[in-house]
């Protein structure tokens, strides 16, 4: 903590400061770690989509030569192309869904008490059960209504199912909403709906713009439901798409990692531009 | 603290009982369109997980498999065969074990992350975002990727290990009964340190100032600094965090599907897993139904101690 109030890495200080130095030198190299350690699974893949399988064999980091054939052979061999358009339809639709059942439970549990104490910790005990409780049952009910493989089905199933993360996520945007702009509105006439669309709404959009990103990010890249419930090529999403690649006798490592990548593209676009509300909204729960 | 004390208080009030809205009738109308309006939450959450549970019992006592449901009930036959049979019970034990060390795994090198980015000056942004990916990338490319870094021809680890000439032999890390589960683990918590990371960096920012400032003019070392004040006051948010790291990781499918596909033996074969394989390869849905309902449980009873825990240190704070 003496390191504190060492804020600049300026040579001089750290010299004069043994134990400033030590602590910044031991940071600098702790942050090096930190960095390497989350990076490199990802530039090894990079590397990997850019070698010839004898070369993927030889173990290096760098490929001996740049191979590009692997992009083209990976989007012709295996649809990623329509993977990738049903992981973004289903994700999207489910994250819609999800907000629109959502916001007005959320403001409405918080704000006014709906369902007392009981309500909310029902809500967050449901996440707790692992999702291969609900696959069996989901399944069946979904067949008997026509809706097994179908991408519509799939976005419903996404929309319920990440309905406690986005209660969860939502109420602690909720809770720090003034609520004196509302009893305003109110006063001056306003009706249930107008009030929630006028004024909630739009105060809450940060909280609503987050929660929307994870709940997309979450149904993008779910594995489990969607490997059961999504039977063909027209309706698989991309994580389905990539896991077939397990059954080949010889696995395609190159192809595989250009098939990754591509479906990486999206999420991390998103998280890049999104940056900040993604982390506004996945820390909104632990400072409450 | 400030905030932390704040904001629950407004809520606690609620909305004063017994106010009308504005130019209506004698009902609460306010109470009542609320309820409406979370009608669809509760629908949704008993098609999800109300009526999946119902649904489960049933099929439990039940004779049942893909094609055809409900063939005639058999009682309880499913439940105690289920916990007769070694391969079910110690699936159940591994995904104990593999959600309690990859949540403590993550956690102190969640913190230690988290601290880090505490302090980082310069590039702060830039470390926040390089971190978050992991937690962005889909799990089934996160097993694609460790996959690739494991393998024995041609994967990273083999190839640095033999450089560094500790090994002559390229090792299947995966394929051997007694590596392949930590290095599942190991992927796990490549993938989750970033969340607990942010969580925990997110929690930081709302210890209050002035205690390291007056424990700073009593001498206290940085590391003393740590263990007597930032931990304590850190507690009940972090218990929050692995609470929530530990159901997700009881959750766990994607990447033992891709990495091991439960082996080699029954290694790697946690209970999801190894309940998915029953359904799918077996087609017995009614030993399936029984044995994910005593999943259900024990994942239950693993996280209650840790919200007591939660609630225990949240009290002694206040």
């Amino acid at each position: 903590m003496t390191a504190t109030r060492v804020r600049k890495f300026d040579g001089g200080t750290w010299l004069a400061d043994a134990p400033v130095g030590l602590w910044t030198l031991a940071r600098w190299a702790g942050t090096a770690a930190v960095v390497l350690f989350f990076i490199f699974p990802m530039i090894f893949m990079l590397m990997v989509s850019f070698k010839t399988q004898p070369d993927i064999a030889s173990g290096g980091l760098i490929p001996e030569e740049w191979f590009w054939q692997n992009y083209p052979d990976a989007w012709n061999s295996v649809a990623v192309g329509t993977y990738l358009r049903n992981s973004i339809v289903a994700a999207t639709l489910g994250a819609l869904v999800t907000l629109v059942i959502a916001v007005p439970a959320t403001h409405a549990i918080v704000r006014y008490r709906v369902g007392g104490k009981f309500l909310p910790a029902f809500i967050l005990a449901t996440y707790v059960a692992p999702p291969i409780v609900a696959l069996f049952p989901l399944f069946f009910l979904l067949r008997s209504i026509g809706l097994v493989n179908t991408l519509f089905g799939m976005a419903l199933v996404y929309g319920v199912m990440n309905l406690p993360v986005a209660f969860w996520l939502l109420s602690s945007f909720v809770r720090r909403l003034p609520e004196e702009l509302e009893d305003a509105a109110r006063i001056d006439g306003a009706g249930y709906g107008s009030v929630l669309l006028r004024i909630t709404v739009p105060l809450l959009m940060p909280g609503i713009i987050s929660t929307g990103i994870i709940c997309l990010i979450l149904a993008y890249n779910e594995f489990l439901l969607a490997s059961f419930l999504t039977r063909s090529e027209s309706t698989q999403t991309l994580p389905v798409g990539l896991s077939l690649y397990q059954g080949d006798r010889q696995l395609r490592y190159g192809q595989m990692s250009v098939a990754s990548l591509i479906g990486i593209v999206p999420v991390y676009l998103l998280a890049m531009f999104f940056q900040r509300w993604l982390i506004r909204g996945l820390t909104a729960g632990s400072t409450r | 603290m400030a905030e932390l004390d704040t904001t629950p208080q407004r809520t606690r009030q609620g909305p004063p009982t017994g106010q009308r809205w504005p130019g209506t009738g004698g009902i609460d109308r306010r109470r009542l369109i609320g309820w409406a309006v979370v009608m669809p939450l509760i629908g949704g959450l008993i098609v999800f997980a109300v009526y999946p549970f119902i649904y489960l019992i049933f099929l439990s006592f039940s004779n049942s498999n893909l094609g055809t449901l409900f063939r005639g009930w058999v009682g309880v036959e499913h439940y105690t065969d289920s916990i007769g049979q070694a391969k079910f019970t110690t699936s159940l034990l591994r995904s104990i074990i593999f959600a309690l060390m990859t949540t403590v795994a993550s956690c102190i090198l969640g913190v230690c992350v988290a601290l880090l980015l505490d302090r980082a000056v310069k590039g702060r942004h830039i470390l926040r975002t390089l971190i978050l990916l992991p937690l962005m990338t889909p799990p089934i490319t996160v097993a694609v990727m460790w996959q690739l870094l494991l393998m024995p021809k041609g994967g990273w680890l083999n190839s640095f290990l033999m450089d560094m000439a500790l090994f002559s032999q390229p090792v299947s890390f995966l394929g051997s009964p007694t590596m392949a589960f930590p290095f599942v683990c190991l992927a796990d918590v490549w993938q989750w340190t970033p969340f607990i990371a942010l969580m925990t960096y997110a929690a930081l920012q709302t210890l209050p100032e002035d205690i390291y400032e007056a424990a700073k003019l009593d001498g206290a070392s940085g590391p003393a600094m740590f263990w007597s004040i930032t931990l304590p006051m850190l507690a009940p948010a972090l218990i929050a965090i692995a609470v929530l790291k530990l159901v997700i990781a009881f959750k766990v499918f994607d990447l033992v599907f891709v990495l091991t596909g439960g082996g080699p033996g029954q290694a790697t074969t946690v209970s999801s897993f190894y309940i998915y394989r029953v359904a799918i390869q077996q087609f017995d849905i009614g030993a399936a139904a029984a044995q994910t309902l005593m999943f259900a449980v024990v994942v239950g009873l693993v996280t209650i101690p840790f919200t007591t825990a939660h609630d225990i240190a949240e009290k002694r704070l206040t």
